[in-house]
């Protein structure tokens, strides 16, 4: 599993709720689908996920390519949700004000940096635990399950 | 450095000394609450079941982690769609050959309710359920939250989650509480307070010389509103008064926990109830809520007492007494959806059932009903003592949800339109 990522930034605003990231976000824009490309990064404001914990919403974004998902906050289950289904997300304050939609970003999930890679910004957040690093490596909790079992449990 | 309630649980699940906010925890938990839903295929083509085999299989295992642990409840009786059905045969199915507890039929009811009245609910204890208004639970000094489908799989398999402890915001409930202000109205208060984001990803612990006076199902309204104020968590403390409860309820040993004197807050918050007045959310989030003189005379078509957050006995006593003699008000359909068939026919030996059906109530059977199913067309206005009031949510996009305690509900269907509650109470 990638530990490092570079990729473009999709920016989005704060408290939008999982109802509108259904979908691809298209509540926010129902053409976003044809424009995210994979590997790319979202950046978003709080309360990213917030509301109804169904997972259509991240299985979605995962199923769409997008590589990492930043935000201010992000709502506690749906932070998890994303993990359990391979997929990093990261709460990071302060990154959506060092970078532009468009702009190139570099995130190390290892040492905990974000970096801008257009205008050489940066911000620092809690690196993962061995425990999620671990699903994340897998592609996500079932797949650790599966193939951890009977080994470090 | 002291712990706080949420933070011992955690420690304690996670094998640990002592955890503080931000550590990352693998956490073993005491109680696993699945709703039929689930068991659906809504979420994944193979259905929580399938999905749950496929993994055993692979694994080389045979059972669930403890089937002991895991309670799972049928939110909609009967089944209204194919779908639902098949999740509800697929819960049956798991139940028989894993051995869970299923309540469903007249031992049922709204999930949350069941499993504390059923006693599934301890001090504590460390609970997740797959459904978000899980965190319900803290209301007797548990440390409770939703989980996704995904990690419900998991949870069957290891009993385990891993979890980032959260950091705690304080909130000091100080002075009395007026007789007409309820668990609902506080939390409003509250929440409009925190604003949309002033608790994310945190816990919500409640204190101060007012819980005394704070009835068990005023705190579980209470701590069911957390999740729409995005904490992780809230809890109290398990009081005289919560500990009485979960006897009467279980007769199972459990281990309760206090926060240390010198436990650490991210922030507290003082609340005098004293003087307070009744608190109603307008449409949007829940976290728009102002006092009920702000919204008077705010025109009504349907009056909602139900769901997780507002249907128990406290509640269906309160709008029996503002409703006795009188009758709902021509323009507006009321309807009553008690929290548990545990609180309906509590409510029927009290009579109160009879008080409804004579105010030309529409009482229905106890299930999540209209909070998850349209119910308002167009424009319509309902006041609802639920917990969500985001567009769509009852209905059309259009259609407007006010939020507010079951006195607020049943004077406003007496009214037609938003009034407060105190002008209706007989002295």
């Amino acid at each position: 599993m990638k530990k490092n990522f570079k990729g473009k930034v999709w920016k989005f605003g704060d408290c939008i709720d999982s109802g509108n990231i259904k979908g691809v976000m298209a509540g926010i824009d129902p053409e976003f689908h044809t424009k995210v490309q994979p590997g790319d990064v979202i950046v978003a404001g709080i309360n990213f996920g917030m509301g109804s914990s169904s997972e259509d919403a991240p299985r979605s974004l995962r199923d769409a390519g997008v590589a990492v998902i930043l935000a201010e906050s992000i709502s506690n289950i749906y932070l998890r949700t994303l993990i359990n289904l391979g997929l990093p997300a990261i709460e990071c304050p302060g990154v959506s004000s060092i970078v532009e939609e468009g702009h190139e970003l570099e995130v190390d999930l290892e040492s905990g940096r974000v970096r801008n890679l257009t205008n050489g910004a940066a911000r620092t957040f809690a690196p993962f635990s061995d425990h999620a690093i671990a699903i994340l490596e897998k592609g996500g909790l079932i797949p650790y399950l599966k193939s951890s079992f009977g080994k470090d449990r | 450095m002291g712990m706080t309630i949420s933070e011992k649980i955690c420690a304690r699940a996670a094998g640990k000394d002592r955890v503080g906010p931000g550590d990352m925890i693998d956490a073993e938990i005491d109680k696993l609450y699945i709703k039929d839903l689930r068991f659906s295929k809504a979420e994944d083509p193979k259905g929580l079941y399938g999905l749950f085999k496929e993994i055993l299989k692979e694994m080389g295992i045979h059972k669930a982690w403890d089937p002991d642990k895991v309670i799972i409840n049928f939110d909609e009786q009967p089944a209204r769609s194919m779908r639902r059905a098949e999740g509800q045969e697929s819960a049956k199915q798991f139940s028989q050959e894993h051995g869970a507890t299923i309540y469903q039929g007249y031992e049922g009811g709204i999930g949350h309710n069941v499993m504390v009245e059923k006693g599934h609910v301890r001090p504590g204890e460390f609970i997740v359920g797959a459904d978000s208004h899980s965190c319900t639970y803290g209301a007797l000094g548990c440390f409770a939250t939703g989980i996704g489908f995904t990690e419900t799989v998991g949870v069957l398999a290891t009993g385990r989650i891993w979890l980032k402890v959260p950091p705690a915001i304080y909130v000091e409930l100080a002075g009395k509480r007026p007789s007409w202000i309820w668990g609902k109205d506080i939390v409003l208060r509250i929440m409009a307070e925190f604003g949309p984001n002033g608790a994310v990803n945190k816990t919500i612990e409640y204190g101060g010389s007012a819980l005394a006076n704070i009835s068990i199902e005023s705190r579980l309204s209470m701590c069911n509103m957390a999740v729409e104020s995005l904490a992780l968590n809230a809890v109290f403390p398990p009081d005289e008064r919560a500990l009485e409860y979960v006897k009467q309820v279980s007769n199972a040993r459990f281990t309760p926990v206090e926060s240390d004197p010198d436990a650490e807050y991210e922030s507290r918050l003082r609340f005098d109830l004293t003087d307070m007045e009744p608190f109603v959310a307008a449409p949007g989030v829940p976290s728009n809520g102002q006092p009920v003189h702000e919204f008077v005379g705010t025109k009504i078509n349907q009056a909602f007492i139900g769901t997780c957050s507002n249907s128990r006995i406290e509640d269906l006593r309160v709008a029996a007494k503002i409703l006795k003699g009188k009758t709902v008000h021509p323009g507006v359909r009321m309807i009553v959806t008690p929290a548990s068939y545990g609180a309906y026919f509590q409510a029927r030996e009290e009579g109160l059932l009879q008080i409804f059906e004579k105010s030309k109530v529409l009482l229905t059977a106890s299930e999540c009903g209209i909070c998850t199913r349209p119910s308002l067309a167009t424009g319509e206005v309902c006041i609802s003592s639920g917990n969500r009031n985001f567009p769509g949510r009852m209905g059309h996009r259009d259609a407007q949800i006010f939020l507010g305690s079951p006195a607020t509900v049943a004077a406003s269907a007496l009214a037609g339109e938003i009034v407060d509650p105190r002008e209706f109470l007989p002295s």
